[in-house]
């Protein structure tokens, strides 16, 4: 029988290793999107692969790590002090920037447990610099990473460090980052063992066993909370960036007893630009949006994802094939389908659900053959029953922090001329949804500039009669002084004197205004 | 001479004082109204003259914790107003509806901007317009501001429009902080916040200071406590309150380095478990700094003992979560209703649970003054544990053990998980609660003995009285290894020392300075610094600690971020006489009774000691209580204790 108090002591104690490897990986990388902006994962999973425990940190990362895991496991054999790596998001990647490594954990020479990490990293080449292009196909974004080795014995494989920097603009900090998460599951094995060594390797794999249980059970008694019924919503994704407008996701929700269906198979088909997702952000969000539904801590794992069934419907955008483009999936359509999971549900619980956020992470990439930089702005935040939303705030699939201004200036030729609130820009309604952000950039080189935004056609919607946030807005300001604006996705050369101002969503109002 | 050491606490204001050679402990009923009442109070009991005053206040933490400081306006370049409001832009919590950001202090309405910029090399890409400066003083006499925080970006490579601002606002009366003075270093976000606290705090600490400095006698002496375990002038905590908001805790830190340096041992992991929380901290030869520190989620860059806390108490309740799980906190019963075995609570508690086994002894809390009702447990014990379908006594230990897992990660977090091996460690542990877990940790850590320091509730103001003037200075540089030159170096060491020469003059001291110096360095590329000592071999020190810390080394470059320079004033110290009084084995004079106590699965006879009787020399094994005014310790059967002679208490912890 599983005693209580040693779950949640043994809960504590995985989840706790999870955290130290987080710590190792974000105070030695190198990119700026893993050491300032957080954009990583580490979780353990047991010999099956299956994930039992993660640290907060990304929740795009929630649903996919288990199924890159999964892709290892299932295709190399690896050894004690081997390691593999993937980021091939047709073999459970989400796109190509984000690098996962594995490691198995050997105690008295059983395979027992995996522990792994996955970062972001500032560039793996593609034909813009930072790998988040417009493209038409994965061949253009980058390097493609199937399973492989990438350690063995301890040592890291020289060719496969060779392979990887060949292929990046900026391959000294490659090496920097790839060390780094290798580092980090090196802590993590060795905390894992000394955790075998003082509970017993049989004591450990059951109760992370039932901690996989313990998650489910926790989760039954969320969604037993909701109306039984079918709820549909659907929205639309601004355009694909490869000149394909209105793209419409929809899902419809069903829910029965303790458990729930969330069907996707009504999305449009796959798109030729860059927003296609693949299917483990579906998976991804679904387990945000119930894990907000909560409202108390549920340890990460994929006992919760065991009520809830997930259909998705191959070659849709939701669900994309091989060689479709997916470098905006991850981060702009992820948004998108966290919105419209939680209009259904809006639905069902009319009381709970707020109004929709920014829904979008406003991706903002630039560089030249020197160097890559990315950073994603933060927006409005929806309003709720009984709050306006937040302001100037990262919102749903992502939570990075944003680089200082003095620590951008100091390592880049750019100067942020304005950073600010987009005052007025939050729906309006009994409760005010949050507004956006103003943030101006004046590049002092030559530089190549994409930026993938959203939200800037279909606005993010107000619930229960508040208003719609405002959409945001691309703006090219020249020397002179003249002002062009740009579209929601564009790569465009910036000259010395240029400025770029990014003009982020509103969150949606909540609520009729009533006026007197 | 009298040396008198003042710690302000929330429900009593604690004395130590050295008087005609010998040590004394005085208790006083806070007056939070005016703090400055209850420290006159206890000054004029104690009496004497020519009195060595050190106190550590709350005055500035309260105003911060409360939000009742200064109407502050904060000044910064233009189109950087929301600076504060944006902060580093994520949410507190990842998965909630509701999102929530930290309120700064400065609202809105009351922050400006002003068109001067400098770049990263530290030039003016736009100056600094004299007009707008006017204009803006006018506007803050109009909205009858109390106190100004200035910082502008890159303040640190040219302070200059900082000084200007600041010039312009102190002629027409208003107290003003400067980011350049306050915290010169980058990172603009972490800087204001630093500035703005301090303006927040400022016109509160200088009142309360002035008022106390006014009603002190002619040849006093008083210097007030610093987060960073240090002490300082009262007219420069008037003017940098923001280096004693986290003091609080810092007290005691400094209390355990010095008392467990005067028993022998140099490196302690200290341990205060309170009521709603525990502190923990990692000493090393001396206390560990940070200057990731933060007081209400607002971020404050200056150094500050680093302490770890953790919302395990005392008075953490227990409940069973909708998995099925026993959860210990962070909810605190607090002081009203308490636990409840205070009288009036209902919800079991980790107090409940102590005393629940015996470990706790009714007749002896608190010197047997505050009445405990022990026989209203079993009700609630009994009804919880049956909905998790174990027995009460598995209950109690059950909460016990989810309250230490928890402790415990707060203590690995600050060993195991920076490259420090607890075997090494002595855990120092005082606060109210520490005495009856502290053998539990050191056993699951591998800590091989426990310290239990004498009067462990006047910890923080003994640590007061024996701390040196420390002043604490730095600056943003941002070198490449190649022009980083013992010259330059120097250079920017000189300037930072000459300040601190000419301050430390003002504090008392002429000459006897102890000067360190300290670089931040990473590699190129990393955003974290790691501080190390400054040498002609920098790299491979700041290398070493990498690896001792991470794992590994980069043939990378090395980056200098930050110069610092820590100015020491030794203060005169008292000094402690040890025990004169020998004992020797079990101490049958300190036998107050035996009683039945649960340890590893059963009851057992166990005898409870009276600490006061406890004398140099005594040694007894485990299982014993060890009760006293205002703690408890237990010893487990796996433990051994002697008295060292000065009266602490050490327990030898079997490990394995």
């Amino acid at each position: 029988m599983v005693n209580p108090i040693k779950l949640e002591v043994i809960k504590n104690a995985l989840i706790s290793v999870a955290e130290e490897m987080g710590a190792v990986l974000q105070r030695t990388a190198f990119s700026p999107n893993i050491k300032e902006r957080r954009d990583f994962s580490c979780a353990i999973f047991d010999r099956h692969g299956r994930m039992v425990a993660q640290a907060a940190h990304i929740p795009v990362h929630l649903g996919s790590m288990p199924m890159s895991v999964r892709s290892i496991v299932e295709s190399l054999e690896l050894k004690e002090g081997d390691m593999a790596v993937i980021n091939d998001p047709f073999k459970g990647g989400t796109h190509l920037p984000d690098v996962t490594v594995v490691a198995p954990v050997y105690y008295g020479g059983e395979l027992l447990f995996y522990v792994a990490n996955r970062a972001h990293h500032a560039d793996v080449g593609g034909i813009t610099p930072g790998s988040m292009p417009l493209s038409t196909s994965i061949f253009q974004e980058g390097l493609v990473i199937p399973p492989v080795k990438c350690v063995e014995n301890g040592e890291v494989l020289k060719d496969f460090l060779n392979l990887l920097k060949a292929n990046t603009r900026t391959s000294e900090e490659r090496e920097g980052d790839f060390k780094a998460q290798v580092m980090a599951n090196r802590v993590g094995i060795k905390r894992l063992r000394e955790f075998l060594e003082k509970y017993g390797s049989e004591f450990l794999e059951a109760y992370s066993e039932a901690l996989l249980d313990y998650s489910e059970r926790m989760m039954r008694s969320v969604i037993s909370e909701i109306p039984d019924g079918v709820y549909t919503f659907g929205d639309f994704l601004d355009d694909d960036g490869a000149g394909r407008r209105n793209v419409r996701i929809r899902v419809v929700l069903t829910v029965k007893g303790d458990e729930a269906t969330v069907d996707f198979s009504p999305s449009d088909p796959q798109v030729r630009g860059c927003l296609n997702a693949v299917r483990s952000i579906v998976v991804s969000s679904t387990l945000y949006v119930f894990r907000c539904l909560a409202g108390e801590e549920i340890p990460t794992n994929e006992g919760i994802l065991r009520p809830i069934k997930v259909i998705t419907k191959p070659g849709t955008v939701v669900d994309a094939e091989f060689p479709a483009a997916v470098s905006g999936g991850n981060v702009e359509t992820s948004q998108r389908i966290t919105d419209v999971l939680l209009g259904a549900l809006s639905k069902a619980l009319p009381e709970r659900i707020p109004a929709a956020s920014q829904g979008t992470m406003n991706n903002l990439t630039f560089g030249n053959e020197k160097f890559t930089y990315y950073e994603t702005i933060g927006g409005g935040a929806g309003a709720g029953n009984g709050f306006d939303g937040a302001r100037a705030v990262h919102t749903h699939m992502t939570n990075t922090l944003n680089t200082p201004v003095e620590a951008l200036e100091f390592q880049f030729p750019v100067m942020v001329t304005r950073y600010g609130v987009r005052r007025g820009s939050g729906g309006d309604g009994k409760w005010r949804g949050g507004d956006g952000i103003v943030r101006e950039l004046l590049f002092l080189e030559e530089v190549d500039v994409t930026v993938v935004s959203e939200r800037r056609v279909h606005s993010p919607y107000g619930l229960n009669g508040g208003k719609p946030g405002k959409r945001g807005k691309n703006v090219l300001v020249k020397p002179e002084g003249e002002e062009v604006e740009l579209p929601a996705k564009f790569t465009r050369r910036f000259h010395p004197g240029e400025k770029l101002r990014i003009e982020t969503p509103g969150g949606g109002g909540w609520g009729r205004k009533v006026s007197f | 001479m009298v040396i008198v050491g003042v710690d302000t606490g929330g429900t009593f204001t604690d004395f130590i004082y050295l008087k005609d050679g010998k040590w004394q402990v005085l208790k006083i009923l806070s007056t939070p109204h005016n703090p400055a009442e209850a420290v006159l109070k206890g000054l004029s009991e104690i009496g004497g003259d020519e009195r060595r005053i050190t106190h550590g206040t709350t005055v500035a933490t309260n105003a911060v914790l409360e939000r009742k400081g200064a109407k502050t306006a904060f000044i910064t370049n233009r189109g950087f107003e929301d600076l504060l409001e944006i902060g580093r832009q994520n949410r507190e919590e990842l998965y909630s509806f509701r999102v929530k950001k930290v309120k700064h202090l400065v609202p809105e309405e009351l922050t400006f901007g002003l068109s001067c910029r400098l770049n990263s090399e530290g030039k003016h890409v736009e100056t600094l317009k004299e007009e707008e400066v006017e204009e803006l003083v006018e506007k803050l006499k109009s909205l009858g501001v109390e106190s100004v925080a200035v910082s502008f970006l890159f303040s640190f490579l040219d302070p200059e429009d900082e000084i200007k601002v600041k010039e312009a606002l102190e002629k027409e009366g208003f107290p003003v902080s400067i980011s350049s003075e306050i915290v010169p270093e980058f990172r603009e976000f972490e800087r204001a916040s630093t500035t703005v606290v301090n303006a927040y705090v400022m016109p509160k600490m200088k009142g309360y200071i002035e008022y106390l400095v006014k009603n002190l006698q002619s040849g006093d002496t008083l210097r007030v406590m610093q987060s960073n375990g240090g002490v300082i002038s009262p007219e420069t905590a008037a003017k940098e309150p923001v280096r004693t908001v986290l003091s609080g805790p810092a007290g005691g830190v400094v209390g355990a380095w010095k008392l467990g340096k005067l028993s022998g041992f140099e490196k302690l992991i200290t341990f205060d478990m309170g009521g709603t929380s525990t502190d923990v901290s990692l000493i090393d030869g001396r206390p560990k700094l940070s200057v990731e520190s933060k007081i209400a989620d607002l971020p404050i860059k200056v150094p500050v003992i680093e302490i770890h806390t953790v919302g395990a108490g005392g008075g953490s309740v227990a409940w069973i979560d909708r998995g099925g799980a026993l959860q210990v906190g962070p909810e605190s019963a607090g002081a009203d209703p308490g636990p409840i075995c205070y009288g009036k609570g209902e919800r079991i508690t980790v107090t409940d649970a102590n005393l629940f086994l015996g470990r706790l002894d009714p007749e002896h809390f608190l010197g047997g003054k505050m009445k405990l009702y022990p026989e209203r447990l079993r009700p609630y014990f009994e009804e919880m544990a049956k909905r998790l379908g174990i027995t009460p006594i598995e209950l109690a230990e059950g909460i016990l053990e989810v309250a230490n897992a928890k402790m415990a990660k707060a203590l690995r977090v600050i060993s195991v998980e920076r490259g420090y091996d607890p075997e090494e460690f002595t855990l120092f542990s005082f606060g109210g609660a520490g005495g009856m877990h502290a053998a539990y940790l050191a056993k699951e850590l591998s800590i091989p003995r426990v310290f239990i320091p004498k009067n462990p509730g006047i910890l923080s103001a003994l640590g007061m009285v024996l701390s040196d003037v420390v002043k604490d200075y730095s600056r943003t540089v941002m070198l490449k290894e190649e022009e980083a030159t013992a010259e330059t170096l120097e250079e920017h060491f000189r300037e930072l020392e000459e300040r601190a020469k000419r301050e430390m003059e003002r504090e008392g001291f002429e000459g006897e300075l102890l000067l360190e110096r300290h670089l931040d360095l990473r590699y190129r590329g990393q955003s974290f610094e790691i501080t190390v000592p400054y040498s002609k071999e920098f790299r491979e020190v700041f290398e070493k600690a990498h690896e001792k810390l991470y794992g590994y080394r980069h043939s990378r470059d090395v980056e200098v971020v930050n110069v610092r320079l820590r100015a020491v004033g030794i203060t005169e110290k008292p000094s402690f006489e040890p025990l004169k009084e020998c004992g020797e084995g079990f101490p049958e004079g300190a036998l107050l009774k035996c009683k039945k106590v649960f340890f590893e699965g059963e009851w057992v006879e166990t005898p409870v000691l009276d600490r006061e009787k406890l004398l140099l020399g005594h040694r007894f094994s485990g299982p014993a209580v060890v009760v006293e005014y205002s703690s408890t310790t237990v010893v487990p059967p796996f433990a051994k204790v002697r008295v060292d002679s000065f009266g602490n208490l050490l327990l030898e912890v079997e490990n394995g």
